[in-house]
């Protein structure tokens, strides 16, 4: 390999600042979130393809339907009593509904409602440079989602359990389409913290002035994680609420 | 005096670090048991144990409270949180994070440069290397004549567990870990990775992992079989959980490596490297690093269903629920296909990077080679159900998956191909390197023809769950990636340390390996064709000889390996000085000094060429 003279802004020695501008770690960073943001989309897919493989196979119809005893773990000890005494009645077909689709809706609309919010201040923050207007909008961007995470957390709260005994053997249980919720719902609230961590931190940094008019790069990668996870919940959405029979 | 001096230069250096200063592998473990007891005694009363799920609910929140402190105790979470507070690193902090000054203790702590993560990858493959071997010896002792002798049927299935996983996770950072961070990024000419930080984590993680998945052993083992079908595994004790939240953590650690691997490459290379003059190391690394970022997520996702089947009451895989064992078949292998190339691609273009330089010719038809590279990762993802045309799955899809599998015979020939008309009238250098890699060039042949007659349907409704798909594998496994893991080490040790790698001692242990590799999987072969069933810790008499002769080799691939260890220690420690560059190559990791300064470059190269312009045909050595 032939090596020319170096050219004078590729001098450097150790210990003497920052090595590279911030658009070149910005172009860096961003390329950086780019490919995590595609191995989310993988994630979330695989999750997908799990709410709709589960639906698609519906083993012994068990999609929405199991027999059983609907209770939850309160109701354990009840339903074991009654199955060790040999009270227990034969198990009835429960078909459980679908989780609430005006909850889940509510949910990417906060998720949705949010990342625009951030997309609006980052383009004040670039526009006006006034970082604390940005670090208020910011910090209302990061709460937004705790709503979104009491909503979801009270989804996967209403998920109904079911008490199963077969065999002397007793379990508390879910039908395939309840896990599925249930993945996909901890999948929400996982995005939904990291969201929470990034809008806050933002909103300090701001506030102390290491995000500013100036130096707003770090707001626009958070921005394009978060409209990702916007996008992401929006299409799940549409997926759990509209594809839910099995025919 | 010589207090008051020391305490005047210490002043005198920029002080950064902060918490830093205090945190090491030590201080890691500390936090982690300390949190892994929290979560123990939190699980222990939060959850209700007249639950069926209580024991495994509160050994995945110890399991968490273990990864978590380690996390902390290590320094993972320094940087996020200084983040958050808007308190960003300073340079004397950087510096300090990537070892600056603090001699051999910086291989102990989340030190940020990449030839000292490069290093730990080293040490940390040896280690899994040693683990999965023992398991492997174990394996073979038992299967040495036929009835069982020291351990029983659920002990043996363990053994194959964690002796697979085990294996596969250091297969997979065998090449990409130690030379994608030691000389990759020098090769491209840039100072560090694209995210230094990122790059410790991945290698912190990994051994937070990599303790729990062995962990399994002390907590009763896994007597599941290492694709831990769902179904199956769903009724094994606590060592599911750790399996299933070591593959969990593992999938950050390579996720976070891609990424960083990737960005590296795009973004950081020096003036003048373009794309068709990078390094076909480079190439593999890269291809190798988007073929993870896609495949892992599968795996992450199967096993954290796993986890909530058993923590949650869901029904994922239980059958009474609803759930099925396909839909765990089909996560793991939409992940174990691509997986396998993951473990593959980085060593053959360490190959043809090392063929190249030994031959003193540029590397035989570049583009194809990578264009191989290219469709190879493509084409592994349109494969995963060969794994299971006899599990009844999707008959209808068998003949389509089959045509897939073939075609993967075209890009692995065409690697065959590259490397022999690298060779092809060259004036082959024959040293240590050169000789792993004619190891390679015959086992891998072995192994892909074999591949070959697995993927055709019919044939493999007869060798399906027989020895011969376990003696197919090892050859790729053993006999390809590892020989070409250990040529890469006998190639790029020099720069590491120096010093070559014992040339005697490097050949004895090739013999050995090669011949036990012939020894243990050809006869392997043999037992496999006779009808002998996998994940069996007895077989009938018919089996008796050739699975003698299997385990004769064995001894002789760990006898090689025990003196391969010996030659990276008695060779790291006194070995014969190599100086900057004792294969005369022309990619830049030999154009620096050796070892290689902070940060590589005092002043950045400008390349004007590719590197495999070689003045002269030979080499008198
Ligand atoms: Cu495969």
């Amino acid at each position: 390999m032939s090596i020319d003279s170096p050219s004078r802004d590729q001098t450097h020695s150790p210990g003497d600042g920052p090595h590279d501008s911030p658009e070149k770690v910005d172009g860096r960073e961003r390329l950086g979130v780019w490919l995590f943001i595609g191995a989310d989309v993988v994630t979330v897919g695989a999750l997908l393809f799990t709410y709709l493989y589960l639906r698609a196979v519906d083993t012994a119809g068990h999609w929405m339907n199991m027999w059983g005893y609907q209770g939850s773990l309160h109701t354990y000890q009840y339903w074991a009593n009654a199955a060790a005494n040999g009270t227990l009645k034969n198990p009835t077909l429960i078909h459980v509904g679908t989780v609430s689709a005006g909850l889940q809706w509510l949910v990417a609309a906060i998720t949705v409602l949010s990342a625009l919010l951030l997309w609006v201040g980052e383009k004040g923050l670039r526009a006006n440079k006034n970082a604390k207007s940005f670090s208020a909008t910011a910090v209302v961007a990061a709460l937004l989602p705790v709503v979104g995470i009491i909503f979801t957390a009270v989804l996967l709260k209403d998920l109904p359990q079911i008490f199963v005994s077969i065999n002397d053997s007793n379990t508390m249980s879910y039908t395939t389409y309840d896990s599925a919720m249930m993945a996909l719902l901890s999948s929400t609230i996982f995005h939904l913290v990291i969201l929470t961590f990034l809008g806050l931190g933002l909103s300090i940094r701001a506030a102390r002035g290491v995000v500013s008019g100036d130096r707003w790069y770090q707001v626009r990668l958070v921005r394009m994680f978060w409209v990702w996870v916007a996008l992401s919940s929006v299409v799940a959405t549409l997926i759990t609420t509209t594809i839910t029979s099995t025919h | 005096m010589t207090t008051t001096l020391e305490h005047a230069t210490t002043m005198a250096q920029p002080k950064g670090g902060g918490l830093a200063r205090h945190q090491n592998f030590a201080t890691a473990i500390v936090a982690g048991v300390v949190l892994a007891w929290v979560g123990w005694f939190l699980g222990r009363h939060l959850f209700w144990n007249g639950s069926d799920n209580w024991s495994d609910q509160v050994t995945i929140l110890t399991l968490l409270g273990w990864m978590l402190g380690f996390w902390i105790g290590i320094g993972a979470f320094n940087a996020p949180f200084q983040w958050l507070l808007g308190r960003d690193n300073t340079r004397a902090d950087n510096l300090y994070y990537a070892g600056d000054k603090q001699g051999r203790m910086r291989y102990w702590k989340f030190t940020t440069d990449h030839k000292v993560v490069g290093v730990q990858y080293i040490i940390v493959t040896m280690g899994l290397l040693a683990v999965g071997g023992i398991l492997a010896m174990a394996i073979r002792t038992e299967l040495i004549t036929p009835g069982t002798h020291f351990v029983n049927q659920q002990v043996y299935n363990s053994f194959i567990a964690i002796h697979g996983m085990v294996m596969i996770l250091a297969l997979i950072v065998a090449v990409a870990g130690p030379w994608g961070n030691f000389v990759m990024p020098i090769m491209i000419g840039a100072r560090d990775m694209a995210f230094p930080r990122l790059n410790a984590l991945s290698l912190w993680t990994l051994v937070s992992a990599a303790t729990v998945l062995v962990g399994t052993l002390a907590v009763g083992g896994l007597p599941v079989g290492w694709v831990v079908l769902g179904t199956i595994a769903n009724q094994a004790g606590p060592g599911m959980d750790f399996f299933a939240v070591a593959i969990v953590i593992f999938t950050v650690s390579t996720t976070v490596a891609s990424v960083n691997l990737i960005t590296t490459v795009i973004t950081m290379r020096t003036r003048g490297m373009t794309l068709d003059r990078l390094p076909i190391f480079v190439w593999g690394t890269i291809i190798t690093a988007a073929l993870a970022l896609y495949a892992f997520p599968f795996f992450f996702v199967a096993e954290a269903n796993q986890i909530f089947d058993r923590t949650a009451s869901t029904s994922f895989y239980v059958a009474a629920g609803g759930g099925t064992s396909w839909l765990q078949a089909n996560l793991f292998w939409l992940m174990g296909h691509p997986e396998v190339y993951v473990i593959l691609i980085p060593a053959v273009a360490a190959l043809f990077e090392i063929s190249s330089t030994m031959a003193r010719k540029p590397v035989f038809s570049y583009r194809t080679a990578v264009g191989a590279m290219v469709v190879l990762a493509g084409l592994s993802a349109v494969v995963w159900a060969h794994h299971m045309f006899t599990a009844g799955w999707a008959p209808s899809l068998s003949g389509p998956f089959m045509v897939t599998t073939e075609l993967i015979s075209i890009p692995t020939g065409i690697f065959f191909l590259v490397l022999v008309g690298t060779l092809w009238r060259g004036n082959v250098w024959m040293k240590l390197p050169t000789v792993w890699m004619f190891g390679f060039i015959f086992n891998f042949i072995v192994g892909g023809v074999t591949g070959i007659y697995l993927s055709d349907v019919p044939l493999d409704e007869q060798l399906h769950g027989t020895m011969f798909v376990t003696a197919h594998f090892h050859y790729i496994f053993v006999g390809s990636v590892l020989f070409g893991a250990i040529a890469a080490l006998a190639y790029w040790f020099p720069k590491v340390s120096g010093r070559y790698l014992n040339e005697f001692l490097g050949r004895l242990s090739f013999w050995l390996v090669f011949s036990g590799v012939q020894l243990t999987f050809g006869a392997m072969f043999l037992s496999g064709l006779k009808g002998m069933p996998r994940r069996d810790a007895s077989y009938s008499f018919a089996f008796e000889h050739t699975n003698f002769i299997s385990t004769i080799g064995a001894y002789m691939i760990m006898s090689g390996m025990l003196v391969l260890l010996g030659a990276v220690i008695t060779s790291w420690r006194s070995g014969e000085p190599s100086g900057p560059n004792p294969w005369r190559a022309n990619t830049l990791e030999w154009q620096v000094p050796t070892p290689p300064p902070l940060e590589n470059f005092d002043v950045l190269p400008v390349i004007t060429e590719d590197p495999y312009h070689f003045d002269e045909t030979t080499v008198n050595a």
